[in-house]
């Protein structure tokens, strides 16, 4: 008969190919899924549109570097922010920065000289300049 | 009967096997694995996003017939918690279209309709527009944005900008671009030396770094064919003919000479060549470098040159000194001192070959001169080089990639093309351009935007049309003398190099302007480029200012202030205490660099202008830096009364 014992020798045969097919599915995504993401030194996207308002507007004053040394820094007193300086960055959340550059030093109870930034940049772009500014801090 | 059986139960094992594989295959999609990893990924976060349904998922954007798959992977596009999350499910950046609305592959390119990675990536045969690299992805914007400046786009934007200076529409064509002004040749032979012309052929960056002229890389033998074939034009355009040189300046005694270079020294430094003119290295790159230009030019065609530009080269946009006879021998003289290098009369002894005037116009019309430079009327040569107009939509197998091994796709080609212009094969005749790696690729981008087929027209921003203010009478012709639109603009025309005139006298006093033209300074207290001296009369510089103040105004930017000692003095709070106007401007140089100094203000601006630029700085200068500070109508009063008071 069809149905006799010896053909169920068969099955174990068949499992093992059917899990063969998924093991093979599987490698297959999984190896693309590692090559896809080499954008750790690239600037993204908020950070180039923020490099472009910041060489614009800020670095006159905080310098290209954003070390608070551009070529207008040495006429203000308090100086300029150093944007390397990672301890007292890190102190700051994205919100603060936001509202400083938005409402300018007196806004947030720091020198006026720091102008206002609020009526001239909409709120998206001053969020560009902030992801910008945070690079300058990032360790290498 | 027993191989019967054998035979049955292998084909049904191999039915049942390939029964099995289809709904296999369909589990173990591409996809649905990406949603499974999705699924477990905002299960560890702890804010909560729906879970991906499992399934195709497609973008169909009808108004600009596209279908995009690529949603079916890429899940978190609008997830704020997925800002650090790895590809494929990042949050999509912020950008200024909705990608709901626009597609993906409207602006990524790749091949929207497919499912697996490797197809949507679009990198496989048969598609000729696969996902472009990110440094590339502006070329996209330039499907819709037809207009000249994107300022989402810079890269685009100086990309469209370098191909309008370089006029690459001399040799390509280019739909809606104009050809750039460019020296004519006519008059050459009795302009330069022809040692000069030899190495300025074979490398002209070599006596200019910043000449917009290429290197067409000619051998010894080719340049020195074409210089004495140059060398035999020697009549200037209409006919034009040299004045003898005055005896001021051909034979006079040498105290007398030296008091005329004297003269000479001081007026070329009024005149402030170097605001356009290089010399030592230093000043501006807008005109060429005058370091070395008595051994390149003749003393007759220089005395002629400044004493008339436009009559010898026309068009240009030298300004004519309103020197008087003397002071123009002596700049003349002082230039012919200064600006030498080496002894003269050393150039070797040179036989011309004896077919050189036809050899050098075959060598003229080989590189397609006369695609640029005007010489005795000679045609420019038709479908010279491949028209540019939709390169973008180029395919792939209409390109010669020659024997290079590079990349094998449009951006890499016309990246390389830029940059080698001559590496896909020696018979090319692209001069080299030496751009850098980031000039070429902007120039790549803007060229990749040139497609034919991508948007529906009412998508389209075109550029404003062009402005077609043209100044009359006097005012036009002194206009056109002093080339004041090489650096101002009135009424969108001309270039931004200098202010922007059209609300000048709004915005000026007219004492103020009529000192200026008498002895120009810098308003900010860095700047490269100056406002020459332009030595004009009494009644020249009243037919200026009287023009300026018929046209150039605007009454709706006058408003009558009334100055009181309080209002002076809560504007000088606002000014020093509020606003902190001092860190990026000067009084009494004391304060920052970044805006102009502000001393004499009261004698050079109108209260009126100066209340509505501190309302709103934009509305007038776009590119302007200062910031908005949504002053109040008292507010700027009180500040307008106190700067009045500078004086």
């Amino acid at each position: 008969m069809f149905f006799s014992f010896r053909n169920f020798k068969i099955l174990p045969a068949i499992l093992l190919s059917l899990s063969l097919i998924c093991c093979s599915g599987r490698n297959s995504t999984s190896l693309k899924q590692t090559s896809g993401s080499d954008s750790s030194k690239s600037l993204t996207y908020e950070e180039r549109q923020g490099r472009q308002l910041y060489k614009k507007y800020c670095a006159v004053c905080h310098g290209e570097e954003g070390k608070g040394d551009g070529f207008n820094a040495f006429n203000l007193d308090p100086k300029p922010r150093n944007f390397t300086d990672s301890i007292y960055m890190s102190a700051l959340s994205d919100e603060r920065i936001v509202e400083t550059i938005s409402q300018g030093g007196r806004g947030v109870n720091r020198s006026m000289l720091m102008p206002t930034w609020g009526g001239r940049l909409k709120r998206e772009e001053i969020k560009y300049v902030v992801s910008y500014i945070r690079r300058f801090s990032y360790s290498e | 009967m027993g191989k019967l059986r054998i035979y049955f139960a292998a084909s049904s094992i191999v039915f049942l096997v390939v029964l099995a594989i289809s709904p296999l295959k369909d589990f173990f999609r591409e996809w649905k694995w990406y949603q499974y990893k999705f699924n477990d990924l905002i299960k560890e976060l702890p804010q909560r996003i729906k879970p991906a349904e499992i399934g195709i998922k497609q973008l169909w954007v009808r108004k600009l017939d596209r279908i995009d798959r690529c949603v079916t992977c890429h899940l978190g596009l609008k997830e704020k918690a997925l800002q650090e999350a790895e590809q494929p499910f990042r949050i999509h950046p912020h950008i200024y279209h909705d990608f709901e609305e626009f597609g993906c592959t409207m602006c990524h390119e790749g091949q929207g309709l497919s499912t697996t990675f490797k197809e949507s990536i679009g990198k496989v045969k048969y598609w000729d527009r696969p996902i472009f690299p990110r440094e590339y992805m502006e070329a996209s914007c330039a499907k819709c944005h037809k207009e000249n400046q994107v300022p989402q786009a810079p890269i685009l934007t100086s990309g469209r900008k370098l191909i309008e200076e370089t006029n690459c529409v001399g040799c390509h064509k280019i739909d809606g671009l104009p050809k750039q002004w460019v020296p004519s040749l006519d008059g050459i032979g009795a302009k330069v030396n022809r040692m000069w012309l030899v190495n300025w052929l074979k490398n002209p960056k070599e006596y200019f770094l910043k000449t917009k002229m290429p290197n067409f890389l000619l051998l010894d033998d080719e340049a020195n064919i074409l210089a004495d074939f140059l060398m035999t034009f020697k009549t200037f355009p209409k006919g034009a003919m040299l004045d003898p040189l005055p005896t001021l300046l051909m034979n006079s005694p040498d105290a007398q000479r030296e008091r005329l270079i004297e003269l000479g020294s001081i007026r070329f430094r009024e005149a402030r060549c170097i605001s356009c003119h290089l010399i030592n290295g230093k000043g501006g790159y807008v005109a060429t470098d005058l370091g070395k230009v008595a051994n390149k030019v003749d003393v007759k065609w220089l005395y002629n040159y400044i004493k008339n530009p436009k009559r010898l080269q026309p068009g240009v946009e030298m300004p004519r000194y309103h020197f008087n006879e003397t002071e123009l021998a002596g700049v003349v003289a002082y230039m012919q001192s200064e600006f030498t290098e080496g002894e003269e009369g050393t150039t070797p002894p040179h036989t011309p070959d004896p077919a050189y005037y036809e050899k050098g116009l075959a060598l003229f019309k080989k590189y397609n001169c006369s695609g640029c430079h005007e010489l005795g009327g000679m045609k420019k040569a038709e479908e010279m080089a491949p028209e540019l107009t939709f390169i973008g939509s180029k395919k792939l197998y209409e390109i010669d990639f020659g024997k290079s091994n590079i990349e094998q796709s449009l951006p890499s080609y016309l990246f390389t093309k830029l940059k080698a212009p001559r590496v896909f094969s020696s018979s090319m005749k692209m001069p080299n351009y030496e751009f850098s790696d980031e000039e070429a690729q902007s120039i790549a981008v803007a060229l990749l935007g040139n497609i034919s087929d991508a948007v529906p027209e009412e998508f389209k921003i075109y550029p404003k049309p062009s402005s077609t203010f043209k100044p009359q009478g006097d005012f036009g012709k002194l206009v056109d003398d002093l080339a004041c639109f090489g650096c101002h603009t009135m009424f969108g025309q001309g270039r931004s190099v200098a202010t922007d005139l059209t609300l000048e006298a709004s915005q000026a006093q007219r004492k103020w302007i009529e000192k200026y033209f008498k002895v120009p300074y810098s308003l900010r207290p860095i700047l490269t480029e100056r406002m020459p001296n332009l030595f004009l009369s009494e009644r020249e510089s009243k037919v200026l200012v009287d023009y300026m103040e018929q046209v150039f105004l605007a009454d709706s930017l006058e408003r009558d202030i009334k100055i009181d000692e309080t209002k002076i003095a809560k504007g000088k709070i606002l000014y020093f205490e509020k606003y902190g106007c001092q860190a990026c401007h000067q009084i009494k140089l004391k304060g920052g660099y970044v805006g102009p100094a502000l001393d004499n203000l009261g004698s050079r601006l109108k209260a009126g202008w100066i209340f509505h630029w501190l309302k709103n700085p934009q509305a007038f200068k776009p590119e302007s830096i200062e910031p908005n500070n949504n002053l109040s109508d008292e507010e700027a009063e009180a500040l307008t009364a106190y700067l009045m008071t500078l004086e």
